[in-house]
């Protein structure tokens, strides 16, 4: 096995910035050193190959960063929160004329999918549009394509039922060629784009904004600014909901918000 | 403390040794499942007025405290004395892992008084016990003879055979004596 220590993952950071741009400062770093070290093994590399190998740029660098920023997602992820959504959020959210749900770090759009599907059955859709973000390029344009594989669907699907979904996912989706493609009727008012939380800005007023297992990512400090980013990216009284053990501790922004739901993390913007 | 099938019981008792404040971070690594809901704290209420806690993401370690990683995130230490959650892959079809917190520590540059690693079904630990083993720390592997499940403990003396053994007729006088010790 490969060890890598802290310093040597200060000068790995600072040329992934310089050859790719992309900038991993703000990332915890004992999650970021844990994931590198296991990227060395499972590559046989020694730090000093890793870097002559990033150096080549293009496909190989996003790989890398790819690898180091996790895109594990899953349609109803952890399905408490849908039920709670539905019976604590949506009831809120039928007051608007117009609905705008943010769902940042949407990984290849299992999330905002599955967000699709709870609005369409309880009747807000047509009345919501959902933005969801990533900074990456590749998982996003997946998102858009939105095919799963059979496999996966399996596991959603069990979620879906978990999370009281009324019918049954396959509804939503129909299979070509192996795997499992959503509905355009889904995709109608659901808009996948890039946006770096660590860099980019406000960029819409929101009633909701859904950013789940993306914080645990981010040191402290980068965590308050993001923070900030959200919390002025909502709506008075809009909602807020972070994964299940992402809390607003440390946040910054404990005063301005109220707790719907303790356990599933969802909160509300009261000032 | 690292363990898996096994292991609880003997987590058990090894909590009720702590009858009076630690001067350490007591820190317990169990596999369990993803939806075990059951809180280890609660669960352990009454076997000892020491304060415990499953950490959260970025809460500062503390001494005379023992925590539980919680189910489904590796539980990491940072060298800002701080806890972190992870959701990445698992180790060993594992999370939270065992290496992963051993590791962990090992790196963060603090102190650690000793590494123990107890019955378990799989291979998990053994990195780890070993990379804080050659930080020059103290570390413990119950004999596999009579752990209920002698896989983990086995890999982790094949990996490194200079752990001490913990054998079952002193196992807890000993840990006992290791959480009260004032060296590291
Ligand atoms: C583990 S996934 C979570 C997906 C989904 N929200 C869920 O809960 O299943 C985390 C996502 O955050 C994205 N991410 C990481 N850093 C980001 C940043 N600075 N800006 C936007 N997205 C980011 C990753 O690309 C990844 O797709």
């Amino acid at each position: 096995m490969i060890v890598l220590e802290y310093q040597e993952l200060e000068l790995l950071i600072v040329r992934v910035r310089e050859i790719s741009g992309f900038d991993f400062s703000g990332y915890a770093r004992p999650s970021l050193l844990r994931r590198a070290a296991r990227y060395l093994t499972k590559h046989a590399m020694s730090l000093s190959e890793l870097i002559v190998h990033l150096e080549q740029g293009g496909k190989v660098v996003y790989d890398f960063i790819q690898e180091l920023t996790v895109n594990y997602s899953e349609m109803f992820r952890d399905p408490d929160f849908f039920i709670s959504l539905r019976s604590e959020v949506i009831s809120y959210l039928e007051s608007f004329p117009a609905i705008r749900i943010w769902v940042a770090g949407c990984a290849s759009g299992e999330e905002a999918f599955s967000m699709a599907i709870l609005l369409k059955e309880t009747g807000l859709y047509n009345r919501s549009l959902i933005y969801a973000t990533d900074l990456s390029e590749r998982v996003l344009s997946s998102a858009r394509e939105g095919i799963f594989s059979l496999g996966h669907m399996r596991t959603f699907s069990e979620n879906y039922l978990l999370a009281e979904g009324k019918y049954s996912l396959s509804d939503y989706y129909h299979v070509a060629y192996g795997q499992a493609v959503m509905v355009p009727d889904l995709r109608k008012n659901l808009v996948f784009s890039l946006h770096d939380l660590t860099g980019d800005g406000v960029f819409n007023e929101f009633q909701m904004v859904s950013c789940r297992n993306v914080m645990i990512y981010f040191n402290l400090e980068q965590r308050q600014k993001v923070f900030r980013l959200l919390y002025e990216s909502l709506a008075m009284f809009g909602f807020l909901c972070l994964g299940k053990r992402e809390t607003l501790r440390y946040s910054g922004y404990e005063e301005h918000f109220r707790v719907i739901d303790t356990r599933l993390n969802i909160y509300q913007k009261i000032k | 403390m690292g363990g898996s099938s096994g292991s609880f019981a003997l987590f058990e008792e090894i909590i009720k040794l702590v009858t009076k404040p630690l001067p350490c971070a007591l820190i317990f690594v169990l596999h369990r499942g993803k939806s075990s809901l059951s809180e280890l704290p609660v669960l352990f209420n009454s076997k000892t007025k020491v304060r415990m806690e499953e950490p959260q993401h970025l809460d500062l370690l503390d001494t005379n405290c023992i925590y539980f990683a919680v189910p489904d995130y590796h539980l990491l230490i940072g060298p800002d004395q701080r806890f972190y959650l992870d959701a990445a892959e698992k180790d060993f079809f594992s999370r939270p892992s065992i290496d992963a917190t051993f590791i962990s520590a090992a790196q963060s540059g603090i102190p650690i008084k000793a590494a123990m690693l107890f019955s378990g079904a799989s291979e998990d630990g053994a990195k780890g016990i070993r990379q804080i083993a050659e930080a020059g720390f103290r570390t413990y592997v119950q004999n596999p003879d009579f752990a209920e499940a002698q896989k983990m403990p086995l890999a982790a003396i094949d990996a490194y055979d200079k752990h001490q053994i913990l054998n079952e007729e002193n196992l807890f006088e000993e840990i006992r004596s290791i959480l009260y010790s004032h060296s590291t």
